[in-house]
């Protein structure tokens, strides 16, 4: 779907943000890519929509090279929900907001209303609100109305679950998940581990600039080293398999922990 | 990434100038440019204003805002070409006589935009905002509040320029042609723009204002500061490098 080759970015005068980064990002998968603050995540996201343009590599979507197309042109083919929604946000009703986003993409009015239809029942909005009077977790849900609206291939999520409740979360990450089932190709940059764990398939890890791991997100996670370059933890239920040694290798989900625990108090039992 | 008007450390003279005269100065050149019609006085400003750029080792950011200002600045000129009509028709376009008088009002009105702008941003970005307020405190003796409220809304001009380019990202990422190269197209869709700029900047501004009551902003009742503006010689020398420029803007 989308291809980094031996990218490199900085910010003027800066130095670089992204070194020599090289992955590929499978269609249909939810990659996550994950770091500590600084590793430049947010920016590999930036560019990966075109926002930014590489100093040096190419970035191709589905074989084109992204420099070769306008920003705003992509609008239709990848989403992009920001950090924060109030940055999206413009317009003084749900539904013009959304309107707003397929003023440029789609001339056909049944077409358009049609579109905000489905995006609306989906994420449970009332077309009638004022987005600025609405709850943090709403306004998040009104930029990702307004970013899938299109019904893009790609959808990158810069922080998708910052400053959400764990309901609110859910409820944004499972109409994803919905999303992905039915084809969307996801990015997520991510600081939950456990939502990474939950959600994604596979995993870009970044440090200082650097990808230093790709792969599965359960061989990621496990792999210790690797997070400790990253700097981070793993999610609560790894840290604890890793923790209990022997015999809960390799677990991942509280009922994986529950029957590997089984298991061996039946073993101990026996004994 | 540093923006204008962010403070760039550094321990050049310029640096070491007392905040007074980096505000006076550039008053100074105001001044000058508007006292003169002289085409050579403010091209002499202009040299001068980069010769801060160089003086205060912010050169190249002298230049980026240089680059940026042209670009106004040639709004500016092409306006004044096309609607002042007097003096002698120089050529023609599309039927419509060019005047010398216009060129030169658009020339003077161009170089006065970028001569009067750059100083003040650059003297700006080579003073810290703490020692502005308490120079404008304990030396002038404009109340608190008053210094507080000048110096913080410098100091919020960077935040509000980057957060008008991530609100740009934003809406070009919904598909709204920024990424344009049509200057007319993108001035007429800045306005839904000006939206989020305007939420998120009270938000801020509220939050700011909340953050010093809660520090006991109004509980300072008298002037005090660890560090105090000093006028000495390279001060006396800049000021009076202003004066001149001032008789000689009024002279030529």
């Amino acid at each position: 779907m989308i291809r980094f080759e031996n990218v490199s970015f900085g910010y003027k005068e800066e130095i670089s943000i992204i070194r020599d980064v090289s992955f590929h990002v499978e269609k249909g998968s939810i990659t996550a890519v994950i770091g500590a603050n600084g590793a430049g995540k947010s920016t590999m996201a930036r560019l990966m929509r075109g926002l930014a343009r590489p100093d040096k590599g190419q970035i191709l979507l589905d074989g084109v090279d992204l420099k070769t197309m306008k920003a705003s042109a992509l609008a239709a083919q990848i989403g992009y929900l920001f950090q924060n929604p109030d940055r999206q946000i413009c317009k003084n009703t749900v539904k013009e907001e959304l309107e707003f986003s397929l003023e440029h993409t789609v001339q056909d009015p049944e077409r358009k209303e049609a579109l905000i239809q489905e995006v609306l029942t989906a994420l449970d909005l009332d077309p009638e609100a004022e987005p600025f009077l609405l709850s943090r977790g709403e306004r998040q849900r009104v930029a990702l109305a307004s970013a899938l609206v299109h019904k893009p291939e790609l959808l990158i999520l810069d922080e998708p679950t910052t400053g959400l409740d764990y309901k609110e979360c859910t409820q944004i990450m499972e109409y994803v998940a919905g999303l992905n089932q039915e084809g969307m190709t996801v990015v997520m940059v991510c600081h939950d581990m456990e939502v990474v764990l939950d959600y994604s398939t596979r995993v870009i890890v970044m440090t200082d600039g650097h990808v230093i791991a790709e792969g599965q997100t359960k061989a990621i996670f496990q792999n210790q080293d690797t997070l400790r370059k990253a700097a981070l933890l793993p999610p609560q239920i790894i840290g604890l398999s890793q923790m209990m040694g022997e015999g809960f290798e390799g677990i991942s989900t509280v009922a994986e922990m529950a029957d590997a625990i089984e298991k061996k108090a039946k073993g101990g039992a026996e004994k | 990434m540093k923006g204008l008007m962010n403070y760039f450390p550094g321990n050049t003279i310029l640096h070491r100038l007392d905040p007074r005269t980096k505000i006076l100065f550039p008053l100074m050149i105001c001044i000058v440019c508007f006292a003169t019609d002289n085409v050579y006085v403010l091209l002499g400003i202009l040299v001068l204003d980069l010769m801060i750029g160089l003086i205060g080792g912010i050169f190249r950011q002298a230049l980026r805002l240089l680059k940026s200002l042209l670009k106004i600045a040639a709004f500016l000129f092409i306006l004044q070409m096309l609607v002042v009509r007097d003096g002698e028709a120089v050529f023609h376009i599309f039927g419509l006589a060019i005047t010398d008088e216009g060129l030169m009002t658009a020339l003077t009105g161009a170089l006065r935009l970028i001569d009067i702008t750059l100083p003040l941003a650059l003297m700006i970005s080579l003073t810290q905002m703490s020692d502005l307020a308490n120079a404008l405190v304990s030396r002038w003796h404009i109340p608190y509040k008053y210094a507080f409220a000048v110096t913080s809304a410098i100091r919020f001009i960077p935040v509000f320029s980057s957060d008008m380019q991530t609100i740009m990202e934003a809406q070009t990422a919904r598909g709204v042609e920024f990424d344009t190269k049509n200057f007319f197209r993108k001035v007429g869709l800045i306005v839904p723009l000006c939206v989020p700029l305007l939420i998120s900047s009270v938000k801020k501004i509220e939050t700011a204002a909340m953050a010093v009551e809660l520090r006991g902003f109004n509980l300072r009742n008298k002037n005090s500061s660890y560090k105090q503006a000093q006028f000495r010689l390279p001060d006396l020398i800049t000021l009076l490098i202003g004066v001149g420029l001032i008789v000689l803007g009024f002279v030529l």
